[in-house]
């Protein structure tokens, strides 16, 4: 009988189980970034630190998000254009670029492109630095690791995911000229003063809101993930790594996407 | 006020035992470390001595037990005191866990920088003349992978010395060194030591480095303390493991253990045509 019992209630305990095991995960995370948050304002040799962070996470990005951004941007001009022309309203395009790329898919196409770029490295490099005693090492010389390591990352992607968005969304809006005016033939005129019409500040500071969100998210992730490595139980030393890189990546863009829908929900 | 660390302080471990969550690796451990000398911590591997080594400098809680540095209990401080009492420890981690994305000079600059005043100039020349007592002075702007893994200890024990530390730890500082290096490692320990007179704590299975170096020994084994006094006791030990351990004597034949395992097993038949063959 009691066999019976529990063989139904297993599969209930073990949702159970797993969702505590979320919960409290999220709950530690979110620790780890107000930990790491606090520090940010610790001193100004965080200052040096978070120009090296803002040059790897910011600067280094912007040939990928670049081209990233102007095939997106031409692909919504083309696909936008044609459904458009069958009802005659081709002069909406730059409005329909403008506005699907501020407030959905720059934020979201250049978080997602920055955890594939940046946030994987950050993982396997803190992850690295943990296997190999140097986070360790780092607390024995009374220099706190969170400080050191994680408040400049933080920091960097709070500065750093914005103005990539806002160039996402700028050179996007090219891509969509390209193809809706240059190649398809669309009036100049119509299209820039469309974008122009079309972007109201609710649009503009919506963007950027996801934008800051998706940096704390994505640079949360994969600094804790990497952080905490050795803690894995399906993986220790390089494997563990690899492991946490995987991970951070996937959890990442899948809570950019549920963080996504939220503030798209309460944001316009 | 700040906990500060006196010179040359002695460490006192009470009662205590050591290991992960719930698992105790070595127990009931109470030794003194004296202050001014070099103590060895020694045993075979797996048996716990980097264990004991992480849980003093307290990056892993004791089960139980408590430890004191000079006058200060160090389960008991405050994450900020302990702060205070770091800055007056070194370490040498066994791989020398130089920051990968710095280069030696900037390594072993770090914390000049993090816990000093000092202008770049004076920070410059404090590092060249540590890494000048390692004989690293020409390589500070190689990176950590540019480096041999002798290199690598040598800078770590420089990083380990910057801020004239009261105690200096050292994790196997001779694992994988050839004998040159390794004796040139021993060598410098005992040179930092008679210059700067601190206590230096070297945890090892190295026992060439123990009769070269050590004025103290503790023998950890089979989850305790097996041994700890002089290098003279230790060397007049008769305890069996210990002689065993010191004359470098195997515990057993490997062949007949494994025979012994598969005459138990249900492959009997096979395993033993198997070692027949092989035998042949």
């Amino acid at each position: 009988m009691s066999q019976e019992h529990s063989s139904l209630t297993a599969p209930v305990a073990a949702v159970g189980r797993a969702s505590l095991s979320v919960v409290n995960e999220m709950g530690a995370m979110a620790l780890f970034f107000l930990d790491g948050l606090r520090l940010v304002f610790s001193s100004w040799s965080q200052f040096p630190k978070m120009v090296r962070q803002i040059f790897f996470i910011g600067v280094k990005s912007v040939s990928v998000i670049t081209l990233i951004a102007v095939f997106t941007g031409m692909v919504i001009g083309l696909q936008t254009y044609y459904a458009l022309a069958k009802f005659g309203s081709e002069g909406f395009l730059g409005a329909a670029v403008a506005l699907s790329l501020v407030r959905e898919l720059g934020p979201v196409l250049t978080a997602i492109m920055l955890t594939g770029r940046a946030g994987s490295s950050m993982t396997a490099e803190i992850g690295v630095m943990r296997i190999t005693e140097q986070i360790d090492a780092l607390d024995v010389m009374a220099i706190n690791p969170m400080s050191f390591l994680i408040s400049p990352k933080l920091a960097a992607s709070i500065i750093s995911f914005p103005l990539l968005t806002a160039w996402f969304d700028l050179v996007g809006i090219g891509g969509g000229y390209l193809t809706g005016v240059m190649l398809m033939g669309g009036n100049a005129g119509v299209y820039t003063s469309r974008v122009e019409s079309a972007l109201g500040w609710t649009d503009i500071s919506g963007g950027f809101t996801k934008s800051l969100v998706f940096g704390v998210v994505v640079c949360t992730v994969c600094c804790y993930k990497g952080y905490f490595t050795h803690l894995r139980k399906d993986g220790v030393g390089p494997e563990g790594v690899s492991s946490s890189t995987t991970s951070a990546v996937v959890m990442s863009c899948v809570l950019v996407l549920m963080a996504d829908y939220l503030l798209t929900s309460i944001l316009f | 006020m700040a906990a500060e660390l006196k010179a040359a302080p002695d460490i006192r471990l009470e009662d205590l035992t050591v290991g992960y969550g719930d698992v105790a690796v070595v127990r009931d451990i109470n030794v003194t470390l004296p202050g001014g000398k070099i103590s060895l911590i020694l045993g075979g591997s797996g048996c716990g001595k980097s264990t004991l080594l992480k849980h003093i400098l307290r990056l892993h809680p004791p089960i139980a037990g408590r430890m004191y540095i000079g006058d200060h209990d160090i389960c008991g401080l405050s994450k900020a005191d302990f702060r205070c009492i770091k800055q007056g420890l070194g370490v040498l981690f066994q791989d020398g866990a130089l920051l990968g994305s710095l280069t030696l000079g900037d390594n072993v600059a770090l914390p000049l920088r993090e816990h000093t005043r000092l202008d770049e100039a004076a920070i410059a020349r404090i590092v060249r003349s540590k890494l000048s007592l390692v004989g690293l002075e020409d390589f500070m702007a190689y990176y950590p992978n540019q480096l041999s893994g002798g290199m690598r200890k040598r800078g770590g024990l420089a990083r380990a010395m910057v801020m004239d530390p009261a105690i200096l730890f050292c994790d196997e500082p001779t694992s994988g060194l050839d004998p040159i290096n390794s004796a040139e490692l021993d060598q410098l320990l005992l040179d930092h030591q008679a210059l700067f007179n601190m206590t230096i704590v070297v945890v090892s299975h190295d026992l060439q480095s123990t009769w070269a170096i050590a004025d103290y020994v503790v023998v950890l084994g089979d989850g305790r303390v097996l041994f700890q006094g002089d290098v003279d006791a230790l060397r007049a030990t008769t305890d069996p493991y210990l002689r065993r351990f010191l004359d470098r004597k195997a515990q057993g034949g490997a062949v007949e253990r494994l025979e012994d395992e598969l005459d138990r097993s249900l492959m009997k038949e096979d395993c033993s045509k198997y070692w027949t063959s092989l035998r042949k």
